[in-house]
């Protein structure tokens, strides 16, 4: 871990209580688990439904981070779209540049793809449709996957697909997060136990289409996240 | 936005390289000859002899269109590619696999060097050279163009004079003047197909007031776009307008225009179908900037 400790240490020095970081980057570690245990593909886990799963894909969207400082301004870091895939480690690491920065401020930033990125084209880097993480037949990212088996699903191969996004009104799943920043990094811990905490599998074991459930299961997600 | 961007687009939209086993292309369902649709096909045809769904558009200005595909899935000209491309009855494949065989492909490197200064291939230039190409093909050198910027002389013949005033009466407020479209979706009174059970925007919007709607169509360069309608039942115009006539189907969803039948007389059914044969372009269905490149 990349920590820059010189403005710490003059802050400290010169006794502040305010403490201020120079421009520099802000470490962003996602940490998925299923309660406490880490996720691999070749473990088995329970849910609290007593469905027994296993992870094929887990992806996600963080985008349109904000530094909102505290005096109101807002500096919008441009670009800043990260595509997010849990089996793939150099993914649950990457820093941000921020300007200077006090530790009063806030950072904001998305789980998914807002409105105006759904309906101005065709992008580029994680935002591009060959990442698989866009639908075709009608406009729009898929904010988050999360597919795997059970024996529970009576489908074909045991699957399980949640393909979660819309963008449009009332079933906008995009969730947002405003955070305090009062260290030089952030960690969000996603905790995939949680997602499963209402669903059944023999049940519900599809969702691939915008939708009120799509929008129920946006918040539950959202919900499986912790920051700090 | 370039002539090489541009001449990339064309060759991407008369390569089978799109589909997964380099059997489709674009053009496969969107000839010129025929403003870019597939004539006497009801339904178009994908990989390995599969038959789709919906029966090709006709492509041509596609930058006044608010929405593409006859439901409207799609918001933006840069992203109807994907459809195709990924669609299991057309070229089956998805960008991914596509962007990945460009990569591979000494003349599109060099292809995608010549507009981009970098070589490497991705999936969005590859949709916005696709897009570039698409969005030139505009047509309006038509006989009703001349007729219009010549202020009404004498370039149409009474009969087609007598048609257009025909069709502005009964035709217009779906099939807007100068786009032949008003953008929206409507349900014409068609029977559904029992083995389709296509019920159009509903299925992108899932709201029930938009059961049974599909995108109205521009009319222009009719006479070379047959079969008509989203699934290619009417092989001719005039069946197209014995629908209006005759076989208008009442339902909730109705368009409120065809509430009551098109009431035309023999001969005024006649100058009608003469007047829409000014609305084809030449110029366009001929334009070699347009044609196969290879």
């Amino acid at each position: 871990m990349k920590y820059n400790f010189i403005p710490i240490l003059i802050s400290v020095f010169l006794g502040f209580t305010f403490v201020s970081f120079s421009s520099s980057n802000l470490e962003i570690i996602i940490t998925p688990r299923f309660n406490n245990k880490s996720i691999l593909e070749t473990d088995w886990y329970v849910t609290s439904t007593k469905d027994s799963i296993q992870f094929t894909k887990t992806k996600f969207y963080l985008t349109n981070f904000k530094l909102i400082s505290n005096n109101g301004e807002i500096k919008v870091l441009e670009n800043s779209s990260y595509l997010i895939d849990i089996f793939k480690p150099e993914t649950l690491k990457f820093s941000l540049k921020l300007p200077h920065f006090d530790n009063n401020d806030k950072l904001y930033f998305e789980l998914g793809v807002n409105n105006k990125m759904n309906t101005t084209g065709a992008h580029s880097g994680a935002l591009d449709p060959s990442n698989g993480m866009y639908w075709s037949w009608q406009s729009g990212y898929i904010n988050f996957k999360i597919e795997g088996i059970s024996p529970s699903c009576m489908t074909r191969k045991n699957k399980f697909q949640f393909h979660i996004g819309g963008y449009q009104n009332p079933h906008n799943t995009l969730r947002n997060f405003t955070i305090n920043l009062n260290k030089q990094n952030l960690e969000l811990n996603l905790n995939l136990e949680k997602f499963f905490e209402f669903t059944k599998l023999s049940k519900e074991n599809q969702v691939l289409i915008p939708g009120s459930n799509a929008d129920q299961l946006a918040t539950v997600f959202y919900n499986a996240f912790t920051v700090f | 936005m370039s002539e090489n961007e541009f001449q990339l687009g064309r060759q991407l939209f008369y390569d089978p390289i799109l589909s997964k086993d380099q059997t489709i292309s674009c053009a496969s369902c969107h000839l010129q000859a025929n403003s870019f649709t597939h004539t006497d096909h009801e339904l178009s045809h994908g990989i390995g002899g599969i038959i789709g769904k919906r029966n090709s558009l006709a492509l041509m200005n596609l930058a006044w269109n608010s929405s593409f595909m006859w439901d409207g899935g799609v918001n933006h000209i840069e992203l109807q590619a994907l459809a195709p491309i990924s669609s299991e009855n057309e070229m089956g494949s998805s960008l991914n696999e596509v962007v990945a065989k460009l990569n591979a492909s000494k003349k599109y490197k060099a292809l995608y060097f010549n507009s981009y200064k970098d070589s490497l291939v991705t999936g969005q230039k590859t949709l916005l050279a696709l897009t570039q190409f698409t969005v030139m093909l505009n047509s309006y050198n038509s006989k009703y163009d001349k007729y219009i910027i010549d202020k009404g002389g004498d370039l149409f013949t009474q009969q087609e004079k007598n048609g257009l005033k025909i069709f502005r009466e009964n035709c217009a407020s779906c099939h807007t003047e100068p786009l032949f479209t008003n953008n929206e979706f409507r349900n014409n009174g068609l029977v559904v197909d029992p083995f389709l059970n296509d019920y159009g925007r509903m299925q992108i919007t899932n709201k029930s007031e938009d059961s049974l709607k599909f995108k109205v169509p521009t009319l222009r360069n009719i006479q070379f776009t047959p079969p008509y309608m989203h699934d290619g039942r009417f092989e001719s115009l005039k069946e197209v307008i014995s629908h209006y006539k005759l076989g208008i189907v009442h339902s909730k969803t109705l368009a409120k225009e065809l509430n009551s039948n098109l009431n035309l007389s023999h001969k005024e059914e006649v100058d009608l179908l003469v007047f829409l044969r000014t609305l084809t372009d030449y110029e366009f269905l001929f334009n070699d900037r347009f044609s196969y490149p290879f």
